[in-house]
C-alpha cells in the first residue's frame, strides 16, 4: 500500500455544480506526485491452473502408461514454457500517478480520479481515455516485453462510483459522486499487471486521498435585513441618510453639501437651495447557528443534513451581499465557532467549520458563554435546528432576551413512528403538543420560527421577513 | 467487469451499447461454465457405476458449478463492516468467502482427469478433452480478469495451434499398439517425468 506524497490543490468553485454539465466534462485533474513503486511478480492463478493440468496429465500418463494423457498436457506446457522464456523482461519498478479533478466537491457533484502507470524513469503522460488497451514498455529491460494493466476501484464508504469500477489500460479515469457531506476516504485502487502470456502477475494497492464533500447549499436569493444596521459600508439600505444610491428625499442646503447633490427643480420652486438625500448603505453581521446535537430523520435528509445545507446556502447568500458572516455549531452544550468575516474565502472557512459537526461532542467553547467575537452585538442570528434539545431552546430564549435579532429555521422532518397501541399514540400526541408549545413560546418572545423541508428554496419560508427590514423590539 | 463507456451510454443507441456491454461481461462467464460442463460430460461418458468414478463425477460437477458461481458473483461487494449482521447475511458472506478462496478450477481439472482415466484408452477423445480443458482455463482467466478475448486469443493463437498439433500427435502415437512393455514405454515414462520437473521449474519463481 502506498500513500500519495503530496497533493497540489486547485481552487474549487464557490458556485454549486451546474446540473446540466455532462459527467464527461470534468476537466483536468490536480497534479499529484507519486513515488516509484516496486512490483513483485508472482505466478498468476492462470499459471497455477495450467501447471495443475500439465502436472496432472503427465503424472497420470506415467502412472497409467497412457501417452495420450501426456499429450493432453502439451498445450499447457507450451504456454508455461513461453511465459518462463519472457519472464526476464519484467520491470521491477513502475511509476504510478494519481490525480483528482477536485479535492473539494459538493454533495452529488461528479468528480473523478485519474490513475496512470508508466515505466520507471519514463515521464508520466496525460491520462489517456479509459478503456484503451494499454501496453507498458519494460523499464530498463532489454527484451521489450509488453504488459497489460488493469485498474480496479474499491470505493470507500459513502462514495458512489459513477463509472465502471474496473478498467483495462495504462490510464484510467474513475468517476464518482458523494451523496452525503463529510470528509470521505475515496477508497483504494488496485493495479494488476499481467505479462504477455498472462502467467505472471504483479499487484499494487494504492490508497486514494481523502476528499472534502461539502453540503449542497440551499437556494437562497433574498436576505433578511435588520432595521438597525451597524455603521459599516455595505449593500443594504439603511434608514439613515448617507452616500448610497437610493433617493430618500430633499432637504435644505447647508454649507458643506456637495454641489452635485443640489436639486435645481426643487430649489427653483422653493426659492432656496435644496439637495437630494440618499439612504446609507450598510452591511450587517450575520451569525449562522447550527444545532448539530439532534440528527434525527432519514440519513441524507436528516435534521443535521438540512441544517448544514441551509446554513451553507444562507452563508453564500449573505456573503454575496457583502455581509459579514460567522457560524456557531452547537453540540451537546459545547460549540465550535467562527467569527464573522467577509469574502469568498470565508465561505470555505464556514463550510470547513460545519464539516466538523460530524465529529460528535464539541470540546470548544461553552455555548452559554460565547465571546463577543463569536456573537457580535447587533448581529442577525439565523438558527437551523429541530428544537429537540431543551438546552438549545433555552439558549435561544436567553439570546432573545439579551436583545439579539433571531430567526429560527425549523428543520425537523421526522416524527415518532405511528403505532396502534394506545400508549404509543398518546405518547406521540404528547410529543407533538410539546413541540408545538416550544415553537409557540419562541414566537411569543418575538422569535420567528419558520419551517423548511429542505427541498424548496429558503426564500419561501423566509419571504415574510425578507420583504421589509426585521425589527427587533427589546 | 469490463469497462463501460459512459459517453457511449449517453448517446443514441444506448440500449444496444448496454446490451453489448452486458454480453461482453456475461459472455465469457457463461462460456466458462459451458466449457467446464462439457469437459465433465465428455470425460464422464459413458458413466460408471459407483466407487471412485462416481465420487470424481460429483466432485467435478460441484467444482465447475462453484467456479461458475465465483465468476458470476465476482462483482458482488462485501459490506464495509461485519458488525451486527444477521445470520443470513453471515452465512451469505461465508459462502462468498468459500467460493473465492478455494481453487475450484484446479479441483475440476483434477476430477475430470481422474474421470478420464477411469475409461479404457481413448486417444482421440482424450485429445479433445485436452483442448476442452485448455479452453476452459483460458476462458476462465478471461472472465475473471476482464481481458479482451480477441486480443488475448490472437496472442496465444500460434502456441495454441502448436499445442493442438501436439495433442493430435500424442493421440496418434497412442493409437500405435505397443508390442511389449519395453525400452520404449520406459523411455516415455522417463520423458514424462522429466517434463513434469521441467514444467515445475518453469513456473516456480526463482
Amino acid at each position: 500500500m502506498i500513500k500519495i506524497a503530496h497533493i497540489e490543490r486547485t481552487p474549487a468553485s464557490l458556485d454549486p455544480p451546474d446540473p446540466t454539465s455532462a459527467p464527461g466534462h470534468l476537466g483536468p485533474s490536480s497534479q499529484v506526485r507519486a513515488d516509484e513503486i516496486a512490483i513483485r511478480w508472482r505466478p498468476s492463478r492462470h499459471a497455477r491452473r495450467l501447471l495443475t493440468l500439465a502436472a496432472g496429465g503427465l503424472l497420470l500418463a506415467v502412472v497409467f502408461r497412457r501417452p495420450e494423457l501426456a499429450g493432453l498436457a502439451a498445450p499447457a506446457l507450451l504456454l508455461l514454457g513461453a511465459g518462463r522464456a519472457t519472464r526476464g523482461g519484467l520491470p521491477g519498478r513502475l511509476t504510478v500517478r494519481v490525480g483528482l479533478t477536485s479535492t473539494r466537491i459538493y454533495e452529488g457533484e461528479p468528480a473523478a480520479v485519474d490513475v496512470v502507470v508508466s515505466g520507471a524513469g519514463e515521464t508520466a503522460g496525460v491520462a489517456a481515455e479509459a478503456g484503451v488497451p494499454g501496453t507498458l514498455g519494460a523499464a530498463g529491460g532489454s527484451s521489450g516485453a509488453r504488459f497489460d494493466a488493469r485498474w480496479a476501484l474499491e470505493p470507500g464508504r459513502g462514495v458512489e462510483p459513477g463509472s465502471a469500477t474496473a478498467v483495462n489500460g495504462q490510464a484510467a479515469r474513475f468517476t464518482f459522486a458523494i451523496e452525503r457531506w463529510g470528509k470521505r476516504k475515496l477508497g483504494t485502487v488496485t493495479l494488476t499487471l499481467h505479462d504477455h502470456w498472462r502467467l505472471a502477475e504483479g499487484r499494487v494497492a494504492l490508497a486514494l486521498p481523502a476528499i472534502d464533500c461539502y453540503p449542497a447549499p440551499a437556494l437562497q436569493r433574498t436576505e433578511v435585513v435588520l432595521s438597525k444596521l451597524p455603521n459599516r459600508l455595505g449593500e443594504h439600505r439603511a434608514r439613515v441618510p448617507g452616500d448610497g444610491t437610493e433617493f430618500t428625499g430633499v432637504r435644505e442646503y447647508v454649507p458643506g453639501d456637495r454641489q452635485r447633490a443640489i436639486n435645481w427643480a426643487a430649489s427653483t420652486r422653493l426659492g432656496r437651495l435644496q439637495v437630494n438625500t440618499f439612504a446609507a448603505e450598510r452591511s450587517q453581521d450575520v451569525v449562522l447557528l447550527v444545532d448539530a446535537t439532534s440528527d434525527v430523520g432519514e440519513p441524507g435528509r436528516s435534521a443535521l443534513d438540512l441544517g448544514l445545507r441551509g446554513a451553507s446556502g444562507a452563508a453564500r447568500a449573505y456573503l454575496a451581499a457583502r455581509d459579514r458572516v460567522g457560524v456557531i455549531s452547537y453540540q451537546w452544550g459545547g460549540a465550535h465557532w467562527l467569527a464573522p468575516s467577509l469574502g469568498r474565502r470565508q465561505f470555505y472557512r464556514i463550510v470547513d467549520a460545519l464539516l466538523q459537526s460530524d465529529t460528535g461532542f464539541a470540546r470548544g467553547a461553552v455555548f452559554s458563554r460565547l465571546p463577543r467575537a463569536a456573537l457580535p452585538p447587533g448581529a442577525l442570528v439565523v438558527a437551523f435546528s429541530p428544537l429537540l434539545d431543551g438546552r438549545f431552546v433555552e439558549s435561544l430564549r436567553d439570546m432573545r432576551e439579551r436583545g439579539f435579532s433571531l430567526i429560527v429555521v425549523d428543520v425537523l422532518n421526522a416524527e415518532p413512528p405511528r403505532r396502534r397501541a394506545f400508549a404509543d399514540s398518546a405518547a406521540r400526541r404528547i410529543w407533538t403538543l410539546e413541540q408545538d408549545a416550544i415553537r409557540f413560546s419562541l414566537r411569543e418572545l418575538g422569535v420567528p420560527v419558520v419551517a423548511w423541508d429542505g427541498v424548496t428554496p429558503l426564500d419561501l419560508p423566509l419571504a415574510p421577513y425578507t420583504r421589509r427590514p426585521l425589527v427587533t423590539r427589546r | 467487469m469490463t469497462a463501460i463507456d459512459d459517453a457511449a451510454a449517453a448517446a443514441p443507441g444506448a440500449a444496444a451499447t448496454a446490451r453489448g456491454s452486458l454480453l461482453s461481461v456475461a459472455g465469457p462467464r457463461l462460456a466458462a461454465v459451458l466449457l467446464g460442463a462439457a469437459c465433465v460430460a465428455w470425460s464422464a461418458a459413458p458413466p460408471g457405476h459407483g466407487g471412485w468414478p462416481e465420487v470424481a463425477l460429483i466432485v467435478a460437477i460441484i467444482a465447475v458449478t462453484a467456479g461458475g458461481l465465483r465468476l458470476a458473483l465476482a462483482d458482488v461487494p462485501e459490506p464495509d463492516d461485519a458488525y451486527l449482521l444477521s445470520g443470513w447475511m453471515r452465512s451469505w458472506l461465508n459462502f462468498l468467502a468459500l467460493l473465492r478462496t478455494l481453487a475450484w478450477e484446479e479441483i475440476a481439472v483434477a476430477a475430470v482427469l481422474w474421470l478420464q482415466v477411469q475409461h479404457p484408452g481413448r486417444p482421440w477423445p482424450t485429445a479433445a478433452l485436452g483442448a476442452g480443458l485448455t479452453a476452459y482455463l483460458l476462458i476462465t482467466h478471461i472472465a475473471e480478469t476482464g481481458a479482451d478475448p480477441a486480443r488475448m486469443l490472437r496472442r496465444h493463437a500460434k502456441l495454441l495451434a502448436i499445442g493442438a498439433c501436439l495433442l493430435a500427435l500424442a493421440a496418434g502415437f497412442a493409437m500405435i499398439p505397443a508390442a511389449t512393455p519395453g525400452a520404449g514405454a520406459s523411455l516415455l515414462r522417463v520423458l514424462a517425468a522429466a517434463a513434469v520437473i521441467a514444467a515445475a521449474a518453469l513456473v516456480i519463481p526463482a
